[in-house]
């Protein structure tokens, strides 16, 4: 081979190279892979563990899970039309709790399993959005955890979880519409804050 | 009449023509309601769509529904609201003492031997509802799974078709049959003990429990039948301990948080989606780690 051929080679397999480590990266899966990964590595720190490093293990965690889920989105999309009628503190306040309450849920899930390694079945993606099927193993049965993604500006943010078949936007919504019928927002707050401090 | 073909005569002539009579009269409320409903909501006629994940619009139409998603249809939510309350005390003052009890005397390893008992011996029943669903496929693991874990897995006591043949359970209940053919749920129930369920899920459950071996083999005596029923109900539990004091934990509103999921826990089954079959596994060791 000379030295054309060669360089003409070695130039498609970079390219080659190239486009299919930027298809993975810019997958849902492949940008949603580093943020779990993250979250997992902290879990099965040893200098975290433990209800006593309970607080700087969160916030360690939800530093790295910042990145990877949009939580104004879904406190929007579990409020609805009532999010409209809120002032920008209001709006504020409500998705700080209800990130805390995601973080109880989520995580708390995720400890439970110890830190085992996640695995990605499937991705579907329609448009701007996109579903990750993963499982988080367990010795007699694993927790399924569904990831529902909106590409934002190239980067894929998650908006939705289905952890164990239950939507928990659609879940949260109901039990926030309940609420509000009988109670208004600041009593839903009150509600949310009081639900957060039972987590300690 | 349909539901007369079935042999009610040794449940007590008494008891099989009530029965019969309110069979009849749920079916037909619950076809009416189901109709209704289906005039409002987008489903295609003839099976139950998920929503879809993907949907957009969070802001939703002047419902306040978000993304397709409907509000469980609940227009007895108070009677439910007291039942959920009953059902509660009923857990902390009888279900979990007992659950505790009985977990302590029976170890794990025959505790998960009787659920796999109780899940065999269930097998017709889901037998003819995957028949009756069309699904074949289903239906042929439903009976290879019977033949060999009543065999191989000595009656049923080990899941021996799941652990040396691959064959993972497959659900089937009437409630879903009934869903698969079109029917609606109605309106969502919380009943007192049984828990959550809908008008089309009670009409498929009192039609199982006539296709329950265990009903056949002790002459309708209903003693016997509630004895069987909660001893699988107690056994089920103590497999899943932690099941509904986690719900309790993660919602603020447990009454919604368990209509919704009920809910989707049906729709999916009738759409078709393997994962949710009912059949008792054990979540937690005694630590509380997952295993």
């Amino acid at each position: 081979m000379n030295n054309r051929q060669r360089i003409t080679v070695l130039t498609c397999a970079i390219v080659f190279s190239l486009v299919s480590v930027v298809w993975a990266v810019t997958s849902p899966t492949g940008q949603l892979k580093p943020t779990l990964q993250s979250i997992i590595d902290v879990i099965i720190d040893d200098s975290f563990k433990g209800e006593g490093r309970k607080n700087v293990r969160r916030q360690k965690i939800m530093a790295h899970v910042d990145k990877g889920f949009d939580f104004e989105e879904m406190s929007k999309r579990v409020l609805g039309r009532t999010w409209l009628d809120l002032s920008a503190v209001d709006q504020g306040r409500f998705i700080e709790q209800f990130t805390k309450l995601l973080e109880n849920v989520y995580i708390g899930k995720l400890e439970a399993y110890g830190g085992e390694q996640i695995q990605y079945l499937d991705e579907k993606i329609k448009g701007d959005r996109a579903m990750v099927t993963t499982i988080v193993p367990g010795q007699t049965k694993g927790l399924p955890v569904n990831y529902i993604m909106i590409d934002k500006g190239g980067d894929w943010m998650v908006y939705d979880l289905k952890i164990e078949g239950i939507g928990l936007i659609k879940n949260y919504r109901e039990q926030f519409k309940s609420i509000l019928k009988r109670n208004d927002f600041q009593g839903l707050i009150k509600e949310l804050e009081k639900k957060n401090k039972s987590f300690q | 009449m349909f539901f007369g073909r079935f042999p009610l005569q040794e449940f007590g002539n008494l008891n099989g023509f009530v029965i019969k009579r309110i069979l009849l009269v749920f079916s037909l409320i619950c076809l009416v309601t189901g109709g209704a409903q289906y005039c409002s909501a987008a489903t295609e006629a003839g099976s139950m769509e998920e929503p879809d994940w993907l949907d957009d619009d969070p802001f939703g139409d002047e419902g306040g529904n978000v993304g397709g998603a409907e509000t469980v249809f609940d227009p007895l939510e108070p009677m439910n609201r007291f039942f959920f309350e009953f059902n509660d005390n009923l857990y902390y003052l009888i279900l979990k003492p007992v659950n505790r009890f009985y977990s302590i005397v029976v170890p794990r390893e025959f505790r998960t031997c009787f659920g796999n008992f109780f899940y065999n011996l269930a097998s017709p029943i889901r037998l003819v509802n995957n028949l009756l669903q069309g699904d074949f496929v289903d239906a042929g693991a439903v009976l290879s799974r019977f033949v060999i874990n009543s065999t191989l897995g000595v009656y049923g006591f080990g899941d021996v078709a799941s652990q040396e043949f691959g064959l993972k359970p497959r659900p089937g209940d009437l409630g879903q049959t009934l869903g698969v053919w079109g029917v609606g749920e109605g309106a969502y129930l919380c009943l007192p003990v049984f828990g959550p369920s809908n008008l089309r899920d009670i009409v498929g459950f009192a039609g199982d429990s006539y296709m329950h071996p265990v009903g056949h083999f002790n002459d309708g005596n209903m003693v016997a039948n509630i004895a069987f029923y909660t001893g699988r109900q107690v056994n089920n539990l103590s497999l899943n301990p932690n099941v509904y004091e986690e719900l309790k934990s993660y919602a603020l509103d447990p009454y919604v948080s368990m209509r919704e999921a009920y809910f989707d826990y049906r729709v999916k089954l009738i759409s078709g989606d393997q994962a949710a079959d009912g059949h008792p596994q054990p979540l937690m060791d005694q630590e509380g780690k997952y295993e």
